[in-house]
């Protein structure tokens, strides 16, 4: 009975002697930005609960789009402060988790992750965003599916095409959705237009590529993955115009 | 006697499980957020450059290490500018062409996420993450 007595008691003191001066009030932050927001900002709040100053090593965020800041570079004992993580969304979408890594020269537990996730909202949810033919295929329309995102109520959807080559129709599909029907003029020219999609009284503009291709490239003796399955052809792509006024 | 090295050994492994319960509570917020992505989804830089001009090289680093360098003839496609960037790559896209998307490093996630995107939004196949980023590339071509 005295070796799990003695083991147990050895963890518990290996647990203790583990601890951290640095103590942080939260590793975790959870966000939920407006949608025009450009930036999430955490406050990752400490304080140092030890008997000497902890000075900061490195700080390293998991991505470009986040940067991190501290208040100071040593810490002396007793002494509280923060590491502000700042998140750019971008044109990022849903649920997005970035870490930053903060590195001291504390004796135990040296480096802590901090976690940033934040819930980017989106009002509307285009997919696909891209529909395309091959030259000469039948001129049939492909649908676009428009869902609503859970925090937003939408009634009615414009789409506009930024050249006449192709038509766009919408279509409620019921339950907060809608079906955009995107048809070609004619396939037998290669031609892009980008098709702007809005939410009525919203200024927030979506956007989908529609186009006619040249048929599919030569495929190639594949190295161990999966060969293209379509036949031989040459490329020659087509540049979608940009609807007039556009702004991103 | 056998019940006795039975318990012993019960007692033994309770007590290992306390403190990896400890640590697995503590580190709980520290595990890998990286996107989840198949090995057939993968493509070594020796496999990618087989593929030649049936490929299409996609950059999904931020814009200015994209200026500073790139795989010659990849196309930028990053989140920060998305919309603005989708329908350029769109349109040097062709159907049949591979696409493969790299970004810094072995441990970056951007090309994980502009893959997974390109799948999902744009509803593309043959959508490969360069395995190694563009660190292996440089190793390997420079």
């Amino acid at each position: 009975m005295k070796t799990p007595v003695f083991a147990f008691t050895l963890s518990m003191i290996m647990c203790v002697g583990a601890h951290a001066q640095l103590k942080w009030e939260q590793t975790t932050i959870e966000l939920r930005p407006a949608p025009n927001d450009k930036q999430a900002v955490g406050h990752f709040k400490y304080q140092n609960n030890g008997k000497t100053p902890v000075h900061f090593k490195s700080i390293h965020a998991s991505c470009g789009c986040t940067t991190a800041q501290t208040q100071k570079e040593e810490v002396p004992p007793g002494d509280k402060g923060e590491i502000t993580a700042t998140f750019n969304i971008g044109d990022r979408t849903g649920t997005q988790v970035k870490t930053v890594t903060v590195e001291t020269d504390e004796a135990a537990n040296q480096k802590t992750v901090l976690t940033l996730k934040a819930e980017i909202p989106q009002q509307l949810e285009i997919t696909p965003n891209f529909v395309f033919w091959t030259k000469g295929d039948k001129a049939d329309p492909k649908t676009i599916n428009v869902k609503v995102g859970k925090d937003f109520t939408v009634k009615h959807i414009k789409v506009m095409s930024s050249t006449p080559d192709f038509q766009a129709k919408v279509g409620e599909a019921g339950n907060g959705q809608f079906k955009i029907d995107v048809k070609p003029q004619d396939t037998n020219k290669v031609v892009a237009s980008m098709l702007t999609i809005q939410a009525e009284d919203s200024t927030k503009v979506f956007y989908a590529t529609a186009r006619i291709t040249n048929a599919p490239t030569a495929p190639v003796a594949p190295a161990g993955l999966k060969p293209p399955v379509a036949p031989a052809g040459p490329t020659a792509p087509a540049r979608p115009t940009a609807p007039t006024g556009q702004t991103h | 006697m056998k019940s006795s090295l039975v318990r012993q050994a019960a007692i033994l492994a309770a007590v290992a499980l306390l403190p990896a319960a400890g640590e697995a509570i503590y580190f709980r917020d520290k595990i890998s957020w990286r996107f989840a992505i198949a090995p057939s989804e993968m493509v070594t830089v020796e496999q990618a450059r087989e593929w030649g001009d049936t490929a299409i090289w996609v950059d999904a680093r931020p814009d200015d290490e994209f200026a500073n360098d790139h795989v010659p003839g990849a196309i930028s496609l990053n989140e920060d500018r998305w919309n603005e960037l989708l329908p350029q790559f769109l349109a040097a896209w062709s159907p049949g062409k591979k696409i493969i998307v790299y970004c810094s490093s072995l441990s970056c996630n951007a090309s994980r996420e502009v893959a997974h995107r390109l799948r999902k939004e744009a509803q593309l196949s043959d959508v490969f993450v360069l395995e190694g980023g563009w660190e292996a590339w440089v190793k390997k071509n420079r």
